[in-house]
């Protein structure tokens, strides 16, 4: 549950009077406009990517010239990551598929960062996450040694290593995602020998699974980059480069045909590395972005949804899992489809099994499972359980749903509450909805700067209830009004009736498609933007200004400096 | 001394397991340990005391279940935490600030969107917080000691701005410490297996993670090599984790002691959140008492926490009502708290049934109690309770309550913490702003 003290806060800000100006309420960590929206430098050039430091295209700004991918820091797999990039490792090896569900369950959640649970900087490997990995590997180490499927060979007795140093050839690399150094074979073949001698072949198998599953080969994603490069700049290896592409688009580990494309050139051009991630994209394993959806809409949150039974009665057991089959049906069809941000943000239809359309109270399709229904009164995600995931046990909130367009639709900062004034919005008036006890809060000078930016948002929403269902009436018994009037936005401000005209304000916004472009930077390379990522800002703005489909915009996410190129790594002594 | 049929019931297994540990521990004096005991969202300030005398005072209403023990307790009130004397730019809201008390630093930049600036989002707080820091201390003195800390939160499971309440810095970094939220993980990572296949197989087992370990740090070494500055911070990070795990393989808790965890039950389901509590409790009695770990951070929510206590017949979330200034929400608030002082006082029967060298654990662990804000409807960050518990082998003057009048810092309260650890050489923790005279005098004995 999100839950938010400046929810129900207030500010005062003086010296601004309260309301951020526009331009004040800006992308929180964008770059500085690098100028005119020309065609970057990565945006036009021909047919190979560019050595670093190379001649400037011409026409280029001079900014984007010469290519600045910004930081690469090492990634360590998000537990999402690890979870499918086990279940890959292990297909075909019996039995372990039942295993990686329950040991993934047991790991500590990463710490979130701006919304998402993949930042680079908080995966790390403290002493219970260790733990965890060693906990993870113990029970599938020891499932995959006595399976079917993972060793290629049969030991010869008296000579098991020959078939060892098979095994551990072909498992380190397609576990390391590269073909191992001589350093980490011999280490290894160590633990092999190891088991062998002491327990034999089988725990051999079991020791060298384990150990691999533990390694920082395995659990962060290692680039070297090429040699050379110029003004600090290179680019990633072909292998690193289908690495970047796989956990991008199948958030996992590249299969080998991927790794063969790579190392016979499949993936020399920018051209080949978009034609390659147009074909993954059609992959089934695409699906699994549906992470990032989850991530960014705190769908992930709905395995703690909890309501007041007393209040809303007799509400199935299976809905929190329906709400994800709903968006996760919905953000599917619209990437396999070509569906664009204002399908996103408008859809008059979602996506429900019969269970969902019923708790609706829409028309069910036609069919099993989660079917295409129409929803002329919805709006897309902002009517799915992004609303009920900010909601509150018993009731809905206003202010959290609109600090949630606020912050992750349109990236905008809000400030704290200020200390040690009243905070109390409850007691404000016996009979009131909470709309009106709002706007009587905001009549407070000191509460109204921060309200201003939330409340007038979060009242389009009123007419759905906290559980999703659209509604007439507030939990009060007075009449829903929807219509308000947006303020404080770069290109939105002006009055509103309802959510349907809120979605297409946003998906006409260029501040919300801006916001979008910051929030996918985000996920896909596990960082905050840069000022160095400038160029690669401006070309994501600019093609996704071009083409507002869901789905290009990540292949977009491949033609960048961020995603090409790397900095060369200063080794420290 | 043991108070009614709970401490009795888990005493008894205790002593029987604990004998080899408990008679070793005669030999030296007793180790000295601390355990922090987090509960969320303020309470009532003007409803604390009744009375407010140094010796003869009189506790509210929501801190009577704490009468039997007051002689054994230190009531530090009005503490000061001061994190308005920090830039905006380096402060969160208070809410998150306050979870993070225990590390009195400065907020990094990157993760949160409300608070900071308009402009800079807000990230963590960047310094270790106590129980890291003593913890860390603890095992660079005492190397037999298998955990530098022990962290857990009851309830929720995603780490956030919100319930990350420790941190393993440096001063500088940002570098929040995720929590254990199960307790059969926690009991198992602390005690091994409760399977008796695995625990037949322990040697091969020990052969296995000895062998996996040696590669792991092996690779490491090798890639600390091939990487940047910042990667390697983190990957020296990683691989001080695993020489925690390989100081936990060689002084095995293995015999010191088992607990009967009785029926397993569903560990983050709302019906369960105090006996999940209490079941932390033993786990952390047990760690004590076979010298684990010295230092403990217990958790019964994170911060902010919406938690619904429908045990006392709520339906709206604790932090919702904190909002509230109506007597009937502080009514309610009151109770919250009474609630959880009543289930602390559960963690006080343990320690006290838990014989320990020549006592208890009681007589050897301080327990200091803290709370995010001073009060909820306010989010005020200045009068903060602190409530110090446990004989703590002497070392503080008991059964008294001080006011503060927020003339000393909660930082300065750490600083006597470090103390009474036996760590009289840190004279300040935390950044400068936030602190104020070094460790509180008068209040030892």
């Amino acid at each position: 549950m999100w839950l938010l003290v400046a929810a129900l806060g207030c500010q005062g800000t003086v010296d601004s009077g309260g309301v951020p100006p526009a331009e004040h309420a800006g992308n929180p960590g964008s770059p500085p406009d690098p100028g005119k929206p020309a065609e970057p430098g990565t945006g036009s050039d021909p047919g190979t990517i560019p050595a670093p430091g190379a001649n400037p295209t011409p026409g280029s700004p001079a900014s984007c010239a010469t290519p600045n991918p910004g930081t690469a820091p090492l990634r360590r797999l998000s537990n999402a990551e690890y979870k499918n990039t086990l279940s890959d490792l292990f297909s075909g090896v019996d039995g372990v598929n039942a295993d990686i569900d329950a040991v993934v369950r047991e790991l500590p959640p990463e710490a979130e960062s701006l919304g998402f649970r993949n930042s680079a900087e908080f995966l790390t490997v403290q002493s219970l996450v260790a733990q965890k990995y060693m906990d993870a590997a113990d029970r599938i180490a020891a499932r995959a040694a006595k399976s079917d499927g993972l060793v290629p060979c049969q030991p010869e007795a008296g000579n098991e290593l020959a078939c060892g140093k098979q095994f551990i050839a072909a498992f380190g690399a397609k576990a390391y995602r590269h073909p191992l150094t001589p350093e980490q074979s011999t280490r290894l073949e160590a633990t092999f020998q190891k088991g062998l001698n002491d327990y034999g072949f089988e725990a051999a198998v079991e020791w060298v699974v384990y150990a691999v599953l533990q390694s920082p080969e395995f659990l962060y994603r290692v680039e070297a980059g090429k040699a050379g490069g110029a003004a600090g700049v290179t680019q990633p290896t072909p292998n690193e480069l289908a690495v970047r592409l796989s956990y991008l688009f199948w958030q996992s580990t590249p299969d080998q045909a991927l790794l063969d494309a790579a190392s016979s050139g499949g993936l020399d051009s920018k051209e080949l590395v978009a034609a390659k991630a147009r074909e993954m994209l059609a992959d089934p394993r695409s699906a699994r972005l549906f992470q990032y959806f989850a991530e960014w809409l705190d769908l992930d949150r709905l395995e703690e949804f909890s309501r007041d039974p007393k209040i809303f009665k007799d509400l199935p057991a299976e809905l929190p899992s329906w709400f994800q089959g709903e968006s996760r049906t919905f953000v599917n069809q619209l990437m396999a489809n070509g569906g664009d941000f204002h399908e996103l943000l408008t859809a008059p239809y979602t996506f429900a099994n019969r269970g969902l359309a019923e708790h609706y109270g829409l028309e069910p399709g036609a069919g099993e499972g989660f079917v295409r229904v129409s929803a002329p009164t919805r709006s897309g995600i902002l009517t799915q359980a992004f609303l009920s995931t900010h909601d509150k046990s018993n009731r809905t909130s206003i202010v959290r749903r609109g600090l949630k367009v606020r912050t992750d639709l349109l990236c905008n900062n809000v400030p704290a509450p200020p200390n040690d004034v009243a905070l109390d919005l409850e007691g404000l008036g016996e009979g009131l909805s909470q709309k009106q006890k709002l706007e009587q809060h905001r009549a407070e000078p000191t509460c109204a700067g921060c309200h201003t930016l939330m409340d007038p948002i979060g009242v389009v929403f009123e007419n759905f209830d906290a559980v999703g269902r659209e509604r007439s009436e507030d939990e009060s018994g007075q009449a829903i009004v929807t219509a308000t009037t947006l303020t404080a936005t770069r290109d939105m401000d002006g009055p509103i009736a309802d959510v349907r005209e809120l979605g297409e304000k946003l998906a006409a916004s260029a501040e919300a498609r801006e916001c979008y472009v910051t929030q996918t930077f985000r996920f896909f390379f596990g960082r905050e933007v840069e000022p160095a990522d400038a160029c690669t800002i401006q070309h994501l703005r600019t093609k996704f200004t071009e083409n507002p489909k869901i789905s290009e915009l990540l292949v977009e996410l491949t033609q960048t400096d961020a995603f090409l190129y790397r900095p060369v790594i200063e080794v420290q002594p | 001394m043991l108070r009614g049929a709970g401490g009795v019931a888990l005493g008894l297994p205790l002593l029987d397991a604990m004998q080899p540990r408990a008679a070793r521990a005669q030999t030296s004096s007793a180790p000295r340990r601390i355990m922090f005991v987090f509960q969320a969202n303020g309470d009532q300030t003007k409803q604390r005391f009744s009375a407010a005398g140094e010796t003869d005072f009189v506790l509210g209403e929501f801190l009577s279940p704490l009468e039997p023990y007051r002689n054994e307790l230190l009531f530090l009130n009005r503490l000061n935490k001061r994190f308005y004397e920090l830039p905006e730019d380096a402060r969160s809201d208070n809410h998150q600030q306050g979870g993070s008390s225990l590390a009195p630093f400065t907020s990094g930049a990157g993760s949160f969107p409300i608070g900071g600036t308009e402009d800079q989002t807000i990230g963590y707080v960047e310094g270790p917080s106590a129980d890291y820091a003593i913890g860390e201390r603890v095992i660079q003195a005492d190397p037999s000691v298998a955990h530098r800390h022990l962290v857990y939160r009851v309830g929720d499971k995603s780490n956030n701005i919100w319930n990350l309440h420790s941190h393993a810095g440096p001063i500088g970094e940002q570098n929040p410490v995720p929590p254990e939220t199960d307790p059969y993980a926690a009991y198992a990572r602390l005690f091994g297996s409760n399977d008796p296949a695995a625990q037949q197989a322990v040697q091969r087992q020990l052969d296995k993670k000895r062998s996996a370990l040696d590669l792991v740090l092996g690779d490491l070494g090798s890639l600390e090599k091939r990487v940047g500055a910042a990667d390697k911070r983190k990957l020296e990070q990683h691989t001080q984790a695993l020489r925690d795990i390989e100081r936990t393989l060689t002084g095995s808790a293995t015999g010191c002691g088992t607990l009967d965890l009785g029926a397993k039950l569903e560990v983050y389901k709302d019906d369960n959140h105090a006996a999940v509590g209490q079941l932390f409790f033993k786990i952390s009695a047990l760690a004590f008492a076979c010298d684990q770990t010295r230092s403990i951070q217990f958790n019964w929510s994170g911060n902010t926490s919406n938690r619904v206590y429908r045990n006392l017949d709520l339906s709206e979330g604790h932090h919702d009502i904190s909002h509230d200034s109506s007597e009937e929400s502080f009514a309610t608030v009151r109770r919250i708290h009474k609630h959880l002082w009543t289930e602390n006082t559960k963690l006080y029967d343990l320690l006290k049934a838990t014989p320990d060298g020549d006592g208890t654990l009681w007589d050897h662990t301080l327990i200091v109690h803290w709370n995010e804000l001073a009060q909820g409807d306010s989010h005020s960050i200045e009068d903060s309770l602190i409530v110090l518990a446990g004989g703590a082998h002497g070392y503080f003057t008991q059964g008294r309550l001080i006011d503060y009048q927020n003339k000393t810092s909660f930082s300065d309260m750490l600083v006597s913490c470090f103390h009474y650890m036996g760590f009289d050489d840190v004279t300040e923790f935390g950044d400068a702003r936030l602190r104020l005279k070094g460790a509180i005098t008068g209040i030892t004995a």
